[in-house]
């Protein structure tokens, strides 16, 4: 019987999927605020702002959550924000994610709004709340898709 | 609306297991069928089954009529998988309550089934980390550690909570523990071995952190008024709250204070009619230390930012203000995601029958609440149970 187990292969990796990336897609073909990621690689950190009840919106979106109002603008939020609360991932990071092990995330004030982010280039130990960081621009090295993060 | 009773359940053991997703739904099937007189999968009209993320996990979606299959239900009124992250197995028991309430269905069943250890787990902690918002927060990586690690840190920053304070949750619930035999961890911890553990991110270590978690439950509510056919100890649904405000972290209503609960426990105990001097029992959601001293808070059994020293005092404990988590909460227990609000509610259900060992028995107990947060403790959910 043992000779009739007929062998099938399975391939040893499969390819990782878009949908386990955790990047936005960012092109004019998938979203509609690509000009989020337009402005990010002119090394502008933007929202949208509602024209209508004014309402400054994080993320960005494409209908006001206060008024409904789909009458939006692009506003600027400025470089430099304010470290309110940080940590260091020492294990357990996502796929992807695992050789930058460890690394600081942050919550950075920034433009009236409260953004989690990366926390390039520094050690917990070397981090204080209230402490002012700068925007810096990743851009992704197999198809040039853009996040942001803060570095000290 | 009718009263609605809890009238018997059952549960798998909790922890790392050697069984598949359908295999812990059917030994949990098995053990709540048993438990319950006078009822057979025939009689079952609605079937919810909280399930949290079984198509990353397992690999399988519409996973409600898998389970009806493996324990021969035939529902003819629901049937719904609930998601709601951490607190999916209440959502389960709340829709359940709700058909039943409703007078749509009169036997209905909770179901909870989560399987979370997987060949690799960086797959696991992939699929944590599409809870909050992915694109903005999960992105950098925030998932629910480095969450509760900041939560705790501006508490420690607002209120002076220290580290040694929030230990004390995850002693007190692995000493809980101990006496639960479905319980993942089996063991004592001292302050110190919580202190000295493995970092996972500041301030929080390995056993301020619930753990990962195989884990299946079920639960069975009919009328209050049909209740004495299936048992003569029954449950009853008192009350219940639920408040949701924001998703991503731009959005939440504070990071060290938990408003949703404030709201959700307001309505939970306008609803089941009681004061919070009236709670017995307190199956809060601790899957981080830090979260149950900030429920404490939330609850209003002591001030803002005293939740730390609410436990130095002992209060949490049984005999003191409140007893919180004698079933040895999610550190203890584990947190099976989907399974856990079940087997909060299948704990109490033991409880007011006297059915727990005695060292962590609340002696003559009344009234209890369940409560799960789920994502970034955005949304808080609550029941309240009562003594049948």
């Amino acid at each position: 019987m043992k000779d009739d187990i007929e062998k099938i292969a399975q391939p040893e990796k499969i390819t990782l999927p878009q949908m386990l990336d955790f990047y936005p897609l960012e092109d004019e073909k998938n979203t509609r605020i690509s000009q989020f990621f337009q402005n990010l690689k002119m090394g502008h950190l933007t929202t949208t702002k509602c024209k209508s009840c004014r309402s400054v919106l994080w993320p960005p979106r494409v209908v006001c959550s206060n008024c409904m109002s789909d009458d939006l603008e692009w506003v600027n939020l400025g470089t430099e924000g304010e470290l309110y609360a940080f940590t260091e991932m020492k294990a357990g990071a996502p796929l992807g994610f695992e050789k930058d092990l460890p690394f600081c995330i942050g919550l950075v004030k920034i433009g009236g709004l409260l953004l989690s982010s990366r926390i390039d280039g520094v050690r917990y130990e070397d981090l204080k709340i209230g402490q002012k960081v700068q925007l810096k621009v990743v851009e992704l090295e197999n198809d040039g898709r853009v996040f942001y993060r803060f570095k000290v | 609306m009718r009263k609605v009773a809890v009238v018997g359940g059952g549960a798998t053991r909790c922890g790392k297991r050697e069984a598949t997703w359908r295999e812990l739904a059917q030994e949990a099937g098995k053990a709540m069928f048993d438990s319950v007189m006078n009822l057979s999968p025939n009689d079952v009209e609605a079937l919810l089954v909280g399930a949290a993320q079984p198509e990353r996990f397992t690999f399988q979606v519409h996973v409600a009529p898998l389970v009806a299959e493996c324990l021969g239900i035939k529902p003819t009124k629901v049937i719904a998988k609930t998601e709601l992250m951490c607190a999916s197995g209440q959502a389960a028991l709340r829709y359940a309550w709700a058909c039943v309430a409703s007078g749509l269905c009169d036997v209905a069943v909770a179901f909870g089934v989560e399987k979370m250890y997987m060949q690799n787990m960086a797959e696991a902690q992939t699929n944590m980390t599409c809870v909050l918002d992915r694109e903005w927060d999960g992105v950098n990586a925030m998932s629910a550690p480095p969450f509760f690690a900041m939560t705790a840190q501006r508490h420690m920053h607002e209120f002076e909570t220290t580290e040694e304070q929030m230990a004390l949750v995850s002693v007190k619930n692995h000493h809980y523990s101990t006496m639960n035999p479905i319980a993942q961890f089996q063991k004592e911890v001292s302050i110190e071995k919580v202190l000295q553990s493995f970092m996972i991110a500041p301030p929080l270590k390995l056993f301020d952190c619930s753990g990962i978690t195989d884990g299946a439950a079920g639960v069975v509510l009919v009328p209050a008024e049909d209740a004495s056919k299936y048992t003569d100890t029954p449950m009853l649904i008192a009350g219940s709250g639920q408040a949701n405000i924001g998703n991503a972290v731009n959005n939440l209503a504070s990071i060290s204070e938990w408003i949703p609960l404030k709201l959700a426990v307001r309505e939970a105990l306008r609803t089941a009619k009681i004061s919070l001097a009236d709670i017995d029992i307190a199956e809060l959601h601790d899957c981080f230390t830090i979260s149950e001293l900030m429920e404490y808070e939330a609850f209003g059994w002591c001030d803002r930012g005293k939740g730390g020293k609410f436990i130095e005092e002992g209060e949490p404990y049984i005999g003191g203000t409140v007893a919180v988590n004698p079933r040895g909460g999610l550190l203890g227990c584990g947190h099976p995601l989907g399974a856990t609000a079940i087997l909060q509610s299948l704990d109490i259900m033991k409880q007011f029958q006297g059915d727990v060992p005695s060292g962590r028995l609340v002696k003559d107990a009344e009234v209890a609440v369940a409560h799960n947060l789920s994502g970034a403790a955005n949304v808080h959910s609550l029941m309240v149970y009562r003594r049948g």
